[in-house]
């Protein structure tokens, strides 16, 4: 009876979810499995050679060597600046108030407006980065930020990364707040240092924490389309261009329904097994707690 | 607890009103769609076309003009953002569910061979009998017709230039450069003449976008080379792409007249850099000539124009660009959609468009006319470039080709791809995408 009850009040979410996930995610798959280039009136069954052609396609393996690597310098660098940053917060400095409310500033700003800004701080001729580097005499000659191969994907991750340590920040302070005053109390009698109180109490505590928004922002991260689109658009070269901004341009600026699904799928798919990975270690942690 | 029941209830019934809202808003939008199909059934036409810069009113005239001419017709405008890959989406999707919400469009001369193939044109060849399209410049012409039909109707036409400062060449005793080592040798001697520090010597669009394809294309042509020939063949591993390529990399690195950030530059931050004072040699489009002329333009009068330099005894073809008007074939109304096409590119409203907003005319005989000699002297100065101009290849499939050569040259510039590697895995994915074309415009000829 109970299970009755239950299945009907989950009934709504479960259609909802039914429509918004599964339902595209399968025909995602099907078209994924055909040659259709709408345009031109092409449509037919082509099997797995999407798939086979993706596995020696240079331009996909590039581009998620390209978004891996985002991902695995952009996500560590929030986390630890975001640990850093919720720290500061909680001590009781003065200007700590203020420091509050304007840390979420980057992050309340659209991803497409902050990117056109730093496309202007980032400027080889007017921009305010080349301006104060020269200045103050690191440089001597103006530095085409996202012009140049060498620098186009660190510029881009260094935007990411003042967008969205705010957001690492704030849910990190939420977790610091939970941990109970006392344990730094008596930790601090039996003399331990700040040093062995953090990595005592604080970093094993706040941990699950750490690694909940550390899921978020690794999925956002794999998935990282608009930066890119409005400071790079994939250039110089190709070599900023992740699989979203190739799948993007494969659907929708070539018309390539078929072959840009099979991209999106294989996104899914890496995008799947690296969160199940997190949440497996989620799981060992709170077992490992309780 | 009763503040809980309280809370309880004040969801519901915030769910509750925002259903409600949900099925009114849901309403409205039905009737209004449903108006909007009234209306489209008498005699009103859609015009869908991009935000052309100063064009508001001269628009609005000509359609009222229109209309007054043809009693009970009218003309709605539709205005698209100007970003090209923008509309290009818009269409591409709009077009591809059969949608007939737009009747008359402006589309780029780079798109008619796609939607031409894909059959979303009307064909316009009746409209413009033999005799007329003699008075057309060719090359637009030519990328207007698919098998043998003409599906777009050329309404203005563009092409790359080279903007020269008139002050700083005459101070050095230079006369407008027709080569590429004039370029060369000009601007290194006035860039150490001159000794300040944020002078460039030549600007041109690199960043990896459709505006790099068109500079690169005009270096090829001035080599003497193809990107494809006529009869579809890829030309990119020849001598003359491969020094063209060479050429424009030296401008960065050896000879250093060309900064580094032309590399993520486009049409505006190179405008831009011009119109400061900041420039010498500029690669652009001719729309940049009003804003240098302006009153507060600080370069105001110290500009040249001159053609695309080339190899000495080769003419330099600019690269072609331009917007054609186009009609639905999934419109309802063709017949007056074709009647507006042929009043729209009518000698006398290109004349006027020419004189009030700038754009230059397809129709040859224009450049004669005493008004537009006298008022617009920089339009009719173009002739010669516009006379011999270089399309980007004409195929269905050029947003493919497209995408292969930004990557491929964009690679090259950056220094980070040697440029024979880079040829032909660009030379490789062309012949690819080609082989598909000809699968399948072999079926559309079955049917």
């Amino acid at each position: 009876m109970l299970k009755k009850t239950l299945l009907f009040f989950l009934f709504p979410a479960i259609l909802l979810i039914c429509l918004v996930t599964l339902f595209p995610l399968g025909y995602g798959l099907v078209l994924g499995l055909m040659r259709k280039m709408p345009v031109f009136g092409i449509s037919e069954f082509t099997g797995l050679s999407n798939f086979l052609f993706l596995l020696k396609d240079p331009r996909f393996q590039q581009s998620l060597w390209t978004t891996l690597k985002f991902t695995l310098i952009s996500v560590p660098l929030e986390l630890s600046l975001g640990m850093l940053i919720a720290l500061l917060m909680k001590e009781k400095i003065p200007g700590n108030m203020l420091l509050k409310l304007t840390i979420m500033i980057p992050w309340a700003i659209p991803t497409v407006v902050s990117a056109r800004m730093w496309e202007w701080i980032y400027n080889p001729e007017y921009g305010v980065l080349n301006y104060l580097l020269k200045y103050s005499g690191i440089i001597s000659e103006s530095v085409n930020w996202l012009g140049n191969p060498h620098w186009a994907l660190s510029a881009i991750i260094i935007a990411d990364v003042w967008k969205t340590t705010p957001f690492a920040a704030l849910l990190i302070y939420a977790g610091l707040q939970t941990i109970p005053a006392e344990l730094y109390d008596s930790a601090k009698i039996d003399g331990a240092g700040s040093f062995r109180r953090f990595f005592y109490i604080t970093l094993p505590l706040v941990f699950p924490i750490v690694l909940i928004v550390g899921i978020f922002r690794t999925m956002d991260a794999l998935r990282i389309f608009d930066l890119v689109y409005v400071l790079t658009g994939g250039g110089p070269a190709n070599i900023t261009e992740t699989m979203s901004v190739y799948a993007y341009k494969l659907l929708f600026q070539t018309m390539q329904f078929g072959y840009g699904s099979a991209v999106s799928i294989a996104m899914f798919v890496i995008v799947a097994l690296l969160s199940s990975a997190y949440i497996y270690l989620l799981h060992k942690k709170f077992q490992l707690l309780a | 607890m009763k503040i809980r029941k309280k809370i309880e209830v004040f969801a519901f019934r915030l769910i509750f009103v925002i259903l409600l809202l949900g099925l009114s808003l849901q309403q409205s939008c039905d009737n209004y769609s449903g108006q909007k199909r009234k209306v489209q059934k008498d005699s009103t036409i859609v015009f869908k076309h991009f935000k052309l810069a100063n064009a508001r009113e001269q628009f609005q005239k000509a359609i009222a003009e229109f209309e007054k001419e043809n009693p009970g017709v009218h003309v709605r405008e539709e205005i698209l953002p100007s970003n090209t890959n923008v509309q290009h989406q818009f269409y591409v999707t709009s077009l591809e569910s059969g949608s007939a919400d737009f009747d008359v469009f402006l589309i780029d001369v780079i798109w008619t061979p796609e939607f031409s193939l894909a059959g979303w044109l009307e064909d316009l060849s009746d409209l413009l009998p033999e005799e007329e399209r003699k008075q057309f410049f060719p090359a637009p012409l030519k990328a207007d017709m698919y098998k043998g039909k003409l599906f777009a109707v050329p309404w203005y036409i563009d092409a790359g230039v080279l903007y020269y400062r008139k002050d700083l060449l005459t101070k050095y005793g230079f006369s407008a450069p027709q080569t590429f080592e004039q370029v060369v040798r000009q601007a290194q001697t006035i860039l150490k003449g001159e000794k300040r520090a944020d002078l460039n010597g030549f600007l041109w669009q690199g960043k990896q976008y459709e505006g790099m394809i068109c500079t690169v294309n005009e270096i090829i042509s001035g080599f003497g080379g193809h990107i494809l020939d006529d009869s579809n063949r890829v030309r990119l591993e020849d001598i003359e792409v491969i020094n063209a390529l060479k050429w424009l990399k030296s401008c960065i690195y050896d000879w250093r007249i060309s900064p580094r950030w032309v590399l993520s530059a486009d049409e505006e931050n190179t405008r831009l850099s011009f119109l400061n004072g900041k420039t010498i040699f500029l690669r652009n489009w001719p729309y940049c000539w009003s804003f240098f002329q302006r009153e507060d333009s600080p370069v105001k009068g110290k500009v040249g124009v001159t053609r695309i330099p080339s190899l000495p005894g080769k003419t330099g073809r600019s690269t072609l660009g331009g917007w054609q008007l186009a009609v639905n074939r999934f419109s309802s109304k063709k017949e007056l959609a074709k009647k507006f096409v042929k009043f729209m590119s009518s000698s006398k409203m290109q004349l006027r468009f020419a004189l009030t907003v700038g754009t230059k005319p397809t129709r040859r005989p224009l450049y004669q006319n005493v008004e537009l000699r006298t008022a617009q002297p920089f339009i009719v100065s173009l002739l010669p470039v516009l006379e011999n101009t270089n399309p980007r290849p004409v195929t269905p499939f050029y947003p493919q080709i497209s995408q292969i050569l930004q990557i491929e040259f964009s690679a090259v510039l950056s220094d980070i791809r040697p440029i024979k590697k880079a040829l032909r895995s660009a030379r490789l994915q062309i012949e690819h995408v080609l082989k598909l074309e000809k699968e399948i415009s072999a079926i559309s000829d079955d049917k």
